[in-house]
C-alpha cells in the first residue's frame, strides 16, 4: 500500500516538473534531456569519478559527526556543569554558517580531503549533540529503578534499559546529519575541490549548463532515496514496531 | 528465608522550593520470614517510598532496615518489585519483559518456561509475543505481577498491584496471590488503598497515618487461609478497622487543619 502512495507522490513531481518545463522552457530544463544527460555521465564514467570523492568525504565526515556529537550530547545529558559550558558552545555551532567552518577548514589544510571532512564533521554535529542531549534527558527514570529494583547489573540497565531509549533519538540525528553533511560537503567542494559532484555543480555552472546542474543534481537525490529506503527506512520499522499498528494512541 | 525489620525509619525529601519534607517520621515494623503484611494509609503519605527503601532503591535519612538482620545493599537477598505503575520495556515483547530479571542466570528453555508459566498465573497464557502497547493498562500490571513473581524471590514487595482491574480479576489475582505465597513461603509487603483487601490477604496490616508517617496500629487477622470472600469474621474485622482507620485519618485532618 505505501509503496503505491510513494510511486504516486514520485509521479505527481514528475509531471510538476514536466509542467514548469514546458511553461518556462528556458529556465527549467525538462525530465527528458536531463535523465538523458545524466545517463550520459553515468555510461562515460563521469558520474561515479565525481560521486566517489563526494561519498568519502561524506562518509568519513558524517562519522567524524556523529563520535564528536554524541560525546558531546552525552556530557551536556550527564553532567550539569557540562551542559552550563557546553550549550552556548553549540548554539554557536549552530548559528555559524556552514561555509564558514569551508572557508576556514581550507585555508587551514588546503585542498585535501582533510579539509572538506573536517569541515563536514565541525558543521553537523551540533545537531547530532543536541538530539542526544535530548535523548539522555528523556531517559525514563522509572525505568532505571525498576532495572535496579531487579538487580540488573550496571552493564544490563545501559544495554538493556537505556540504550533503547536513547536509539530513536540517534537514528533521526543520524537521517538529519546525514543531510546536513551532503550540503556541506558539495558547498566545500564547490569553493576548494579538484573534484566531486559539487565541484562538477560549479563547473557546469560556469557554463552555464542547466542541464547539467539538473542532471547532477538528479543523481544526487536519487543516491538519498536509495541509502533512505535500503537503510533508514528499514531499521526504523524494525525500531518502531512495538508501537503496535494504531498510528497514535492518545489514550494512557 | 527472608525478615524484614524497619526501625525508626525517617525519610525528608527535598520540597522544590527547597525546604524539606519529612515523609516518614519513625516508621518500624517487623515482617518475619513468611509472613503476609499489609500496609494500609491515605493517599500520598509514604507507602511507596517505604517500598522502594526496603527494595534498596534509596536510602533512609535515619534508621535502619534490616533483610535477615542486615542492612539491605545492591546484592541483597532476591526482591521481586511489583510498582505502583506496571514499567514495563515497551520495545520488548511480554515474554522478554518478564524474562529481563533472569536472562543473566538462567538457559533461554528455562527462561522461556517460566515467562509462559507465570504469565499464564496472571491469567496471560498466549501473549508472550505482545507489545505492552498492545495490552490494556490492567494486563500490563498482570504482566509487571508475573515479572516479579518469574525470579522466584524471597521477599515480594507490592504496590497497589490489583487497584486497576474490575472486582472479578481482582478476586481471583488475590485468591492467586495467597495460593503461591503459601506454596513458597515468601515473604509479602503489600500496599493498598482497600481495608477489604488487606483483611482479605494478610496476617498483620500495618495502619499509616499521613505524613511525617509512622505505624499508628498494627493490626493482626488471624483467619485461617484460604480465606473466603463473604465470610463474616472477615466482615467483622473489616468494619472495625474501617472505623479505627477513619478515625485515625479525621484526627489528622483536623490537627492539619
Ligand atoms: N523522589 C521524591 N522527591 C520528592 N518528594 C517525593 C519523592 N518521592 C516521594 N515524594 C513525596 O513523598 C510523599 C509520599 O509519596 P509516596 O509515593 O510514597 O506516597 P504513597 O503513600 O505511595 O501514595 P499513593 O497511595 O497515592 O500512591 C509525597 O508527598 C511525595 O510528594
Ligand atoms: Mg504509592
Amino acid at each position: 500500500m505505501s509503496w503505491l502512495h510513494r510511486s504516486a507522490a514520485a509521479l505527481v513531481l514528475l509531471a510538476l516538473w514536466l509542467v514548469l518545463a514546458l511553461l518556462l522552457p528556458n529556465f527549467v530544463p525538462g525530465p527528458v534531456p536531463v535523465i538523458g544527460t545524466m545517463w550520459g555521465n553515468i555510461v562515460s564514467g563521469e558520474a561515479l569519478e565525481h560521486l566517489v570523492p563526494t561519498l568519502v568525504r561524506v562518509g568519513f565526515g558524517l562519522s567524524l559527526t556523529m563520535v564528536l556529537g554524541t560525546l558531546i550530547g552525552a556530557v551536556m545529558g550527564l553532567s550539569r556543569v557540562g551542559e552550563l559550558y557546553l550549550d552556548s558552545f553549540v548554539m554557536v555551532g549552530l548559528t555559524v554558517p556552514a561555509i564558514v567552518y569551508g572557508i576556514i577548514c581550507v585555508i587551514w589544510l588546503g585542498v585535501t580531503d582533510a579539509a572538506a571532512v573536517a569541515a563536514i564533521g565541525l558543521a553537523a554535529f551540533p545537531a547530532v549533540a543536541i538530539s542526544v542531549w535530548k535523548g539522555i534527558k528523556g531517559i525514563d527514570a522509572e525505568l532505571v529503578a525498576m532495572g535496579r529494583a531487579f538487580r540488573l547489573s550496571r552493564r544490563e540497565i545501559v544495554q538493556k534499559v537505556i540504550f533503547p531509549q536513547l536509539l530513536p533519538h540517534m537514528l533521526a540525528a543520524l537521517r538529519y546529519a546525514l543531510g546536513i553533511c551532503w550540503k556541506i560537503c558539495t558547498t566545500v567542494e564547490l569553493i576548494g575541490m579538484p573534484n566531486g559532484v559539487g565541484y562538477q555543480l560549479n563547473f557546469w555552472f560556469g557554463l552555464f549548463s542547466m542541464e547539467q546542474v539538473f542532471a547532477w543534481t538528479l543523481l544526487f537525490l536519487l543516491v538519498m532515496f536509495a541509502i533512505e529506503y535500503a537503510a533508514f527506512k528499514p531499521i526504523e520499522r524494525h525500531m518502531t514496531r512495538w508501537r503496535g499498528d494504531a498510528p497514535l494512541r492518545l489514550a494512557v | 528465608m527472608s525478615s524484614i525489620s524497619l526501625r525508626g525509619v525517617s525519610k525528608t525529601f527535598p520540597r522544590p522550593d527547597g525546604t524539606a519534607l519529612d515523609v516518614l517520621g519513625g516508621v518500624s515494623f517487623e515482617a518475619p520470614d513468611g509472613s503476609f503484611s499489609a500496609i494500609l494509609g491515605p493517599s500520598g503519605c509514604g507507602k511507596s517510598t517505604i517500598l522502594g527503601l526496603i527494595a534498596g532503591l534509596d536510602h533512609p535519612t535515619s534508621g535502619a532496615i534490616l533483610v535477615d538482620g542486615r542492612p539491605v545493599t545492591g546484592a541483597a537477598p532476591r526482591i521481586g518489585l511489583v510498582f505502583q505503575r506496571p514499567r514495563l520495556l515497551q520495545w520488548r515483547r511480554l515474554g522478554d519483559n518478564v524474562m529481563l530479571p533472569i536472562e543473566r542466570e538462567y538457559s533461554r528453555d528455562e527462561r522461556e518456561s517460566r515467562a509462559r508459566r507465570y504469565l499464564a498465573l496472571v491469567g496471560l497464557e498466549g501473549y508472550e509475543d505482545y507489545y505492552p502497547a498492545q495490552l490494556s493498562g490492567g494486563m500490563q500490571q498482570r504482566a509487571a505481577i508475573a515479572r516479579a513473581l518469574a525470579i522466584e524471590p524471597d521477599i515480594l514487595l507490592m504496590d497497589e498491584p490489583f487497584s486497576g482491574l474490575d472486582e472479578m480479576t481482582a478476586r481471583r489475582m488475590r485468591e492467586e496471590l495467597v495460593r503461591v505465597w503459601r506454596e513458597t513461603g515468601k515473604t509479602i509487603v503489600f500496599v493498598t488503598h482497600s481495608i477489604g483487601e488487606a483483611v482479605f490477604l494478610s496476617q498483620q496490616v500495618l495502619m499509616i497515618c499521613a505524613k511525617p508517617a509512622a505505624v499508628r496500629r498494627t493490626a493482626s487477622i488471624d483467619l485461617a487461609y484460604p480465606r473466603a470472600y463473604g465470610d463474616p469474621a472477615m466482615f467483622e474485622i473489616e468494619t472495625g478497622l474501617t472505623r479505627e482507620f477513619l478515625a485515625m485519618t479525621e484526627k489528622r485532618t483536623v490537627s492539619d487543619g
